[in-house]
């Protein structure tokens, strides 16, 4: 009863045009009708149709499996089981000249949202902790891409989500690994890596859901699907795109040993320009040591001795003559002195007379007859008592007849009638 | 000499940083060179130019010192 309200209700529902990818075609010969599970290409669905055999006939191309097509179907419920199923009376291929149109299609849908802005790129990290790889099973791209990077830095460390890359089932599954290594906190980027295939073969990296998972990651994604010319939607949304997996595999991580050989020579031209700096500055301050005035500090004294030396000399000299002049001057002064001093005139005989108190006599008459008179001789003095002028006294006419002469012979030498002391001498 | 008496040209040139110290060598070596100075001044000068000289030494010196230091900390 209710299988026939259920199919009477749905048997209402309006013929529709049904997208997918056909799966397990079954088709026993003699048999009208054949049936095919189709899958949706986007989600993890899938419905069972029926389909006159006569349709397939008509194909151009036999159907194969995996293959997208469009069915004109209508839904119906099989009484027996209460199954729903498409009941299909048209089948035509997506052909590859539609496949490519919608998918240019979609790519301008997606380039107007800004899905495929330069500005959303994310550089990839200098040294990630772990990098994940979503591939397939034991694909040469995995090979690709870890011995790659192994090449470059041994201890590069993988997260590897083995899953479909092709078939229905491979949108699903990669946008699940990509969900989960984008998750994962030790992941710091991500390759979605597959080698060569037909479009179709790569059709579901060109698919919307992928597309839109791979640009809601966090993580850096590195799209490397098929060869150099193959280029799916993915290339566009991922942050950086490898040609191959071989090139993801280098443009994950450096060349640890070219960067510690670059570090090594860093740190040696570093350590040669300081030593070279230090030599010439070295050499300089020795130049500089070397000078004359530093090195011999004597001969900076020399000038100054000589100088002193000249100095002294001529203050030698200069006393020298001084003092030569100095006797010169005593001795014309002594000259003087001694032809000036009495003691030569006494010395010729004349005496110098003074009375007790001192004075010299020189006026015979100036002294009375007693007095005490002081003969200072050349040799000695001698004490005399005067007896008065010497021309008035009797011992006066012995010696001459000029006792009439009445003018005072005093003024005149003493030896008047002595003979002069220094005729004597001569 | 028993201590090193704190002269004060000697004291300004413990604070001098090495290029400053060599500008002043070259000054002394300049002015002693040109003579002309008095023996007092020129003892002076000489004086300040070995100061100034050592002084030099020693920045080299520990300069070197701590290149060699950092090279063999870890020779790479």
């Amino acid at each position: 009863m209710l299988t026939a309200k259920l199919s009477e209700y749905v048997a209402k529902a309006p013929a529709l045009w049904v997208e997918g990818q056909v799966v397990q075609l079954t088709r026993r010969p003699g048999q009208s009708t054949c049936y095919l599970t189709l899958r949706d290409t986007d989600v993890d669905l899938s419905f069972s149709v029926t389909l006159a055999a006569r349709v397939l006939d008509a194909l151009a191309v036999p159907l194969a499996d995996g293959a997208h097509v469009v069915v004109h179907a209508r839904p119906q419920v099989f009484p027996r089981r209460g199954s729903l199923h498409l009941a299909a009376d048209d089948l035509r291929p997506v052909g590859v000249g539609e496949l490519l149109a919608r998918i240019e299609h979609l790519r301008r849908v997606l380039a107007s949202e800004g899905l495929f802005a330069a500005d959303r790129k994310r550089r990839l990290p200098f040294l990630p902790r772990a990098v994940g790889l979503v591939c397939g099973r034991a694909s040469a791209a995995e090979r690709d891409v870890v011995e790659n990077a192994r090449r470059r830095w041994p201890a590069v460390r993988f997260e590897i989500r083995a899953v479909a890359v092709q078939g229905p089932s491979a949108v699903a599954e990669v946008t699940e690994a990509l969900r989960g290594l984008d998750a994962e906190a030790e992941v710091d980027v991500i390759v979605v890596a597959r080698g060569g295939g037909s479009l179709e073969d790569l059709l579901p990296f060109s698919n919307e859901a992928l597309v839109r998972a791979v640009a809601a990651c966090r993580t850096p994604v590195v799209s490397a699907i098929g060869h150099e010319v193959d280029s799916p939607l993915l290339d566009l949304v991922a942050d950086v795109r490898a040609s191959t997996p071989t090139d993801a595999g280098r443009r994950v991580v450096p060349d640890v040993g070219e960067e510690l050989a670059g570090v090594a020579q860093a740190r040696r031209r570093a350590a040669t320009a300081l030593t070279s700096l230090l030599d010439r500055e070295t050499r300089g301050l020795a130049a500089l040591r070397a000078r004359p005035v530093l090195a011999e500090p004597r001969r900076l004294l020399v000038p100054h001795a000589e100088q002193t030396a000249a100095l002294r000399n001529r203050a030698r000299v200069a006393v020298r003559t001084a003092l030569d002049r100095a006797t010169d001057d005593v001795g014309h002064l002594r000259g003087r002195v001694a032809a000036l001093s009495p003691a030569a005139t006494l010395a010729r005989g004349y005496a110098v007379v003074q009375t007790s108190d001192g004075t010299i006599v020189r006026d015979a008459a100036s002294v009375p007859g007693g007095e005490l008179l002081r003969l200072r001789l050349a040799e000695g003095d001698l004490a005399a008592w005067a007896e008065g002028p010497w021309a008035d006294g009797p011992w006066n006419d012995q010696d001459d007849d000029t006792s009439g002469d009445t003018t005072d012979h005093t003024t005149e030498g003493p030896d008047q009638g002595f003979d002069d002391p220094d005729q004597e001498e001569s | 000499m028993t201590g090193e008496t704190r002269d004060p040209a000697r004291s300004d040139v413990e604070d001098l940083g090495y290029e400053q110290a060599r500008d002043e060598l070259v000054e002394v070596v300049r002015r002693l060179e040109a003579g002309g100075a008095g023996l007092e001044e020129s003892l002076r000068l000489w004086e300040k130019g070995e100061a100034l000289a050592r002084r030099c030494e020693q920045w080299l010196e520990g300069a070197r010192a701590r290149l060699d230091a950092a090279t063999t900390a870890d020779p790479s």
